[in-house]
């Protein structure tokens, strides 16, 4: 009988809720996985994002017409599960008073929920979850008008860039392995479009998947090597890439992984160890304070969280620059209003200097027919890290210029 | 003492408003909590409802911790996901979905139905573990991992929005409900609460345990697969991980948080399943809710400690747990992140505070407040009728033999009852006369040997086959079924015929009065006559009545004696067993002796008492045969 | 040898050695059931529980042994803890109360782990060599073996202890007939008790082993949890060493559908057979037949 009466209490309590409005605010929601197996990377973005709304708001705020609006945070835990996160995306889309939502690590629960902003018209910036779903469902769909962007390189960049290095390598036998989740299938998916689109001349020996929580991946690893593989191509996350890493240095078998940015994830290079060395991924972000762009916000972050490593630095430097782009935009849209906002992100006027680049116009008007108009992330503003003593570093050290790069566009 | 207001209701009266005045409001509430959300988590509410009241009929009714039901909801929602793709129309897709689920878990239930406890827990987990697996890699079929994307098709000619679904979704809920409620209400329902208090007593007296199991289930699983398809319509994209481990517990903690064995507890835990998680997030409102749970886990210690009493564990422990969520809530530094350990407790506090869920709390705390009026009895009829032909030799045993390792048991034993013969099975303590009775009754098979009961062979080691064969036995260690009445105990023991037949039968033994009372609360000798009213209501050929006079005071025996006159009076055979000397000479026609597992005399009464070989296996080689009676009476029991 | 034998010996050695992790967390399930027949749900949390406390107890520079034996006195308390806010009352009552109970404070200790230590899987450093051993082209490393050794020494113990010390006795005795027990003067809750004690060490012995070579991770054991149940159901809840056969069988099938039918089938003939073999001996495969009484 108590809870029944408490859950009535609540339900009343939500209700009215709806109802208050605050005049002087900006409310954002942040959603992404803050707890379970993805929690590095959500985790890392919320706070990342958190780190830019905290300075915004030290300087008093968005200027929204001639007034000084604060930013108000709403968290919400998806827990990377898709129900949750369709319910997450309803209870924001419902609240009324919401500018906008940052946020989103498994492309799952992107798809799940994410038609219920665009049926309100929610201003939806995705990061950093890269599988190509979250945005090509709506270009299948044919939809006219769509207020979901993102700021990740997304994985058919990503694999794009994996196959070329495995090219420029020399090798001509791969083996791809790949996670049974959403994330793992599209990325498999993609490498293997990538593989014909680039002229065919990779030949893949053998395809493996694991399940999370894997451990043992010598089977998988023993096939990739009788069938004479000179390189893995990889779409994991930490934990299994890690179990991938040990179980090759059990067999002998050293060759090069390569794969998606998760290969940068603290989970998997603590975890691996050694045997994580010389793994290849591409990288929007290093945690490098030699590169001078990125410095501020290093240390911004370890200070604010007392950390002297960032979880997932891709998802923090991401979220990060998400919220200072989303933040422009409300200024110069001169409104909370999504739909403004909306026109505003696709036509950004001022040049927005985050952590990762200086944003130049990152997204164009929707077009159904190529989402690259609103991709943020291009080919050339992504380089290749690698995996060097616990540390990811540029794989090709000529490249810093990228990561420092003044303008992008 | 309160005793409660008399509202002049009857209790099922009573439900039926309530429960019809909730769905009236559930059905208003989109007026006055708007937005999707709120219908969003509505819908989910109704959705896991059905599907709780399906977990329900295992979890509670059957007493079987059942993991399939997550990946039988799966089943169903993929089922009605590829109906949809394929071009099927809105009905025709729920029936789809019911069917993906349905056959599977029929298909599951006959081999697993024959466990208990880990095993059948262990097998359903396996089932469903399995189901995940075929859904993600049936690539070509599902999109694996990728998920699968539907469009709600129309309803007829309407296309639903948020709130006609939710309608939908109400309505089937209610269906689910009445349905369920009716189906275990009814003579059918009983035998599955009968089967899970002595599910040999349920087969030995032919109310066919497998059957009443597999059918609940299946009743579980076509739910399942209806809220299954409810889902896929609703979200509209499914991925086969969604299906797994961590929802079924979910699941099982939202039946027993509500409370098992009621679908009003199934909705309540469709309730908190379906809002908690959303609870969790409002941090203000939270700690709100968790300080006040924390108040009300107080009282039961403040009841304690003034009447003097150093609080018990059941009444500490929520306490405590509910004040270390207080604290968790107040001053962790991210509460957000201390979630799972939260909602732990707070679960742990329900589940030792509230063991009969909160449906059960709330119903014993209304009957406290509220006196209904109960059910009027029936009228008595029937009684003691001819149980159909007469049968020459009601039971022929021949050569039986069973041991178990290096014992024999029963070994090489030949016998018959004859017309109207009431046949005494005496012998010392572990001579092989229950053994007997198990092997005749089909609880064991025998290893050698054939048994005929009136006329047909039972399959061995059957109790289904014996009990259509005509015999039917009472216990030697009572096996009651605690959650019925006397009254149900003995409809569902009737292959025929109502409640005022089941009345009669009650007054065979004199327990007419009682009939209302539930088997867990009654006395020990009325529940041995109760065993003997279960058995003469299946109409047997062969009555076997294996100690009935154990443990009861001597005016019951008395009684005891009187019943078994009139049942052989009424042309029932009996093969009793017993140790009360007296008794059996009273009673019996003939007397068998066994030892050691062997027949060592057969006879009148008196020819069996002066038998050397049967005074040597009660005293030893002593011939002093007066003092059977008393050896054999202390060990009794 | 072929190298296509070579690699299917190869899996099969590595699935057997995970095997006896599965039949070393199954025996703690054995021990409990004997005792109450209850089991923990929440046996996995304690594995991890106790692989923490190791990593803990090792960081901070107690050689391997001492934080093995430290994490192995803490699993003691955890499993004592265990029985007495979970099980104890539920078994009273005659309800399933516990299965809830015990997986409700596995949900606690999870979230307890993750603030605690952290959400990430870290390595558990062990005193072994690093270099895999080659048995003619089947690679086997030290940790693995560890776990094998382990399994089999701690099993090899407590059933010594079970039959040769009092204590164990009376342990026994309350299995057989708790009512019997109290008769002749053994307390049965304290022989329960002990038992869950004894399991709890267990599971935290087995988190010390399992975490170098699984690592350690606040999931680490939820599908150690299942398989190990697996074990324990199918060997039988009172088979003593057949956990260690139905074990090794289970991981080596695994590991060889795995590789044979593609590792996304891993788990599925394991699971087929399972069922099968309990449709076919419900008392488990090593268990001992149980008789109906009436």
């Amino acid at each position: 009988m108590k809870a029944s009466r408490s859950i009535l209490a609540v339900l009343l309590a939500t209700s009215f809720s709806t109802v208050a409005m605050a005049a002087d605010v900006v409310k954002i929601a942040i959603t992404g996985p803050f707890s379970g197996g993805s929690a590095p990377m959500g985790v890392s973005m919320r706070d990342g994002a958190k780190l830019a709304i905290s300075q915004i708001n030290q300087n008093g705020g968005i200027n929204v017409a001639g007034r000084k609006m604060k930013i108000e945070l709403i968290e919400r835990d998806d827990e990377g599960k898709n129900d949750r996160g369709a319910l997450v995306a309803q209870e924001i889309s419902s609240m009324g008073d919401i500018s906008a939502v940052i946020g989103t690590v498994n492309t799952g629960v992107a798809v799940m929920g994410d038609k219920y902003y665009v049926e309100k018209g929610i201003v939806k910036i995705i990061t950093p979850a890269a599988g190509s779903a979250s945005m090509t469902q709506w270009s299948k769909a044919g939809v006219k008008d769509l207020p979901i962007f993102r700021f990740a390189s997304h994985d058919g960049i990503q694999a794009q860039m994996v196959v070329e290095k495995a090219l420029k390598l020399g090798f001509t036998n791969v083996a791809i392995l790949h996670d049974a989740t959403n994330y793992g299938v599209s990325g498999r998916d993609d490498l293997i479009e990538q593989i014909s689109r680039q002229g065919g001349k990779l030949k893949v020996v053998s395809v493996e998947k694991f399940a999370i929580g894997d451990k043992d991946m010598t089977g998988q690893l023993i096939k990739a090597k009788s069938a004479g593989a000179q390189a893995i191509l990889i779409w994991g996350i930490g934990p299994e890439l890690a179990a991938v890493a040990s179980g090759k240095e059990k067999l002998g078998f050293k060759v090069p992984m390569i794969g998606g940015w998760t290969l940068s994830m603290s989970n998997f290079i603590d975890t691996a160890g050694a045997s994580g060395n010389g793994a290849l991924m591409p990288q929007t972000f290093i945690e490098d304070e030699s590169i001078a762009r990125a410095k501020p916000f290093i240390q911004a972050y370890h200070k604010a969280y007392a950390v002297s490593r960032i979880p997932s630095p891709v998802s923090a430097a991401q979220g990060y620059d998400a919220a200072l782009l989303l933040a422009e935009a409300i200024h110069e849209a001169g409104s909370t209003t999504p739909s403004k906002i909306k026109l505003s992100l696709e036509n950004l006027k001022v040049t927005v200097k985050g952590a990762i680049a200086d944003w130049k116009k990152p997204w164009s008007k929707w077009n159904p027919s190529n989402v690259e108009t609103h991709e943020a992330f291009r080919r050339a503003t992504t380089v290749m890290g690698k995996v060097q003593n616990g540390r990811v570093v540029l794989a090709n050290p000529s490249e810093k210029f990228v990561l420092e790069g003044t303008a992008v566009k | 003492m309160f005793t409660g207001v008399d509202l002049g209701l009857k209790e099922n009266t009573a439900e039926r408003i309530v429960r019809i005045v909730l769905f009236i409001g559930l059905g208003a509430l989109p007026a006055f909590w708007q937005g999707q959300y709120a219908l969003g988590l509505l819908t989910l509410m109704a959705v896991y409802g059905v599907l709780l009241i399906g977990l329900d009929a295992t979890v509670g009714y059957l007493g079987q911790v059942n993991l399939a039901q997550a990946a039988l909801f799966g089943l169903g929602a993929y089922g009605t996901a590829l109906a949809v793709q394929a071009g099927a129309s809105f009905p025709l897709a729920l029936i789809a979905g019911v069917i993906a689920a349905l056959l599977p878990g029929a298909a599951l239930a006959l081999p697993a139905l024959r466990l208990e406890g880990p095993q059948f827990a262990l097998s359903t987990l396996s089932f469903a573990t399995l189901s995940v697996i075929v859904l993600n890699e049936s690539e070509s079929i599902t999109h694996g991992a990728l998920g699968l994307s539907i469009v709600r098709p129309s309803l007829f000619t309407v296309a639903l929005d948020a709130r006609g679904f939710y309608w939908l979704c109400l309505v089937v809920l209610f269906m689910s409900w009445w349905v369920s409620q009716l189906l275990l209400k009814s003579r059918f329902g009983l035998s599955i609460e009968a089967l899970r208090d002595s599910p040999t007593a349920t087969d030995a007296l032919g109310i066919g345990t497998l059957r009443h199991k597999v059918l609940a289930f299946a009743w579980g699983s076509a739910l399942a697969g209806l809220a299954g398809a409810l889902h896929a319509l609703n979200f509209g994209y499914l991925q086969p991980a969604a299906f797994g481990y961590d929802l079924m517990v979910m699941l099982l903690l939202g039946v027993v948080f509500g409370g098992r064995r009621s679908q009003w507890g199934a909705f309540a835990g469709a309730a908190v399943v379906a809002m908690l998680p959303n609870l969790l997030s409002n941090r203000t409102l939270f700690s709100t809710l968790v300080s006040f749970g924390c108040i009300l886990t107080l009282f039961p210690i403040f009841r304690s400690l003034i009447s003097r009493k150093v609080p018990a564990f059941k009444e500490a422990a929520p306490a405590v747990a509910m004040a270390a969520a207080l604290i968790l809530s107040l001053f962790a530094n991210n509460v957000e992140e201390w979630r799972k350990g939260i909602f732990a407790l707070f679960l742990f506090a329900a589940v030792v505070g509230l063991p009969d869920g909160l449906a059960g709390a709330v119903v014993s705390a209304l009957h406290k407040l509220i006196r209904f009026t109960p059910d009027p009895l029936p009228p008595v009829s029937g009684g003691f009728r001819p149980a159909g032909i007469s049968v020459s030799e009601p039971l022929h045993v021949l050569k039986l033999s069973k041991s178990f390792g290096g014992v024999r048991a029963v070994d090489n034993v030949t016998l018959d009852i004859g017309q109207d013969e009431i046949l005494g099975l005496i012998g010392p303590n572990g001579s092989g006369k229950t053994t007997f009775i198990n092997l005749v009754s089909g609880l064991y098979a025998p290893d050698s040997g054939t048994i005929e009961i009136a006329g047909t062979r039972p399959l061995p080691g059957s109790l289904m086959s014996a009990s259509s064969a005509g015999a039917a036995r009472t216990f030697q260690n009572l096996q009651p079924f605690s959650g019925l009445t006397a009254l149900e105990s003995i409809l569902v023991c009737q292959h025929d015929g109502g409640k005022s037949e089941a009345m009669g039968w009650l007054r065979v033994v004199a327990l007419e009065e009682k009939a209302r009372q539930r088997c867990s609360e009654m006395s020990y000798g009325d529940l041995r006559f109760l065993e003997i009213a279960r058995a003469l209501a299946t109409r047997p050929r062969l009555l076997m009545l294996d100690e009935p006079a154990a443990g009861m005071s001597k005016p019951d025996i008395a009684r005891l004696v009187d019943l078994v006159v009139s049942i052989k009076r009424a042309g029932v055979p009996i093969l009793l067993i017993e140790h009360h000397q007296d008794v059996v000479a009273e009673l019996c026609d003939r007397v068998a002796v066994m030892d050691g597992g062997r027949l060592i005399a057969l006879g009148t009464s008196d020819q069996v008492r002066h038998n050397p070989k049967v005074i040597e296996a009660y005293l030893g080689a002593d011939d002093d045969h007066t003092s059977v009676q008393s050896k054999s009476e202390p060990q009794l029991c | 040898m072929d190298a296509k034998y070579i690699a299917l010996a190869q899996m099969a050695v590595g699935g057997g050695l995970m095997g006896m992790a599965y039949a070393l967390v199954a025996y703690g399930f054995q021990l409990t059931y004997a005792a109450g027949k209850a089991v923990n749900f929440g046996q996995g949390e304690l594995v991890m529980l106790g692989a923490f406390t190791g990593i803990s107890l090792a960081g901070s520079g107690l050689p391997y042994g001492v934080s093995v034996l430290g994490a192995m006195v803490a699993g003691a308390a955890l499993g004592w803890f265990v029985e007495r806010v979970a099980v104890r009352l539920a078994l009273k009552q005659h309800n399933e109360g516990w299965i809830l109970l015990t997986i409700i404070v596995g949900l606690f200790a999870l979230s307890f782990v993750e603030n605690i230590w952290g959400r990430d899987d870290r390595p558990f450093p062990v005193p072994w060599p690093a270099a895999p051993l080659d048995f003619y082209g089947i690679s086997v490393t030290w940790p693995e073996l560890a776990i094998a050794m382990g399994a089999l020494g701690i099993m090899i113990f407590v059933e010594l202890a079970k039959r040769y010390t009092m204590a164990g006795i009376a342990v026994q005795a309350v299995s057989a007939d708790p009512e019997a027990a109290e008769l002749c003067g053994v307390r049965s809750s304290s022989a329960i008790s002990l038992s869950w004690a004894v399991s709890g060490a267990a599971a935290a012995f087995a988190g010390t082993v399992i975490g170098p070579v699984t690592t350690v991770g606040p999931t680490m054991a939820a599908a150690l949890t299942l398989k190990a149940f697996s074990v324990a159901v199918v060997a039988g809840l009172d088979s003593g060493f057949g956990l260690v056969i139905a074990g090794i069988a289970l991981g080596a099938a695994e590991n060889l559908s795995g590789y044979v039918l593609g590792s996304g089938w891993r788990e599925a003939p394991g699971l087929l057979l399972l069922i099968l073999a309990l449709a076919l001996r419900p008392q488990g495969i090593f268990g001992k037949k149980i008789i109906r009484k009436v």
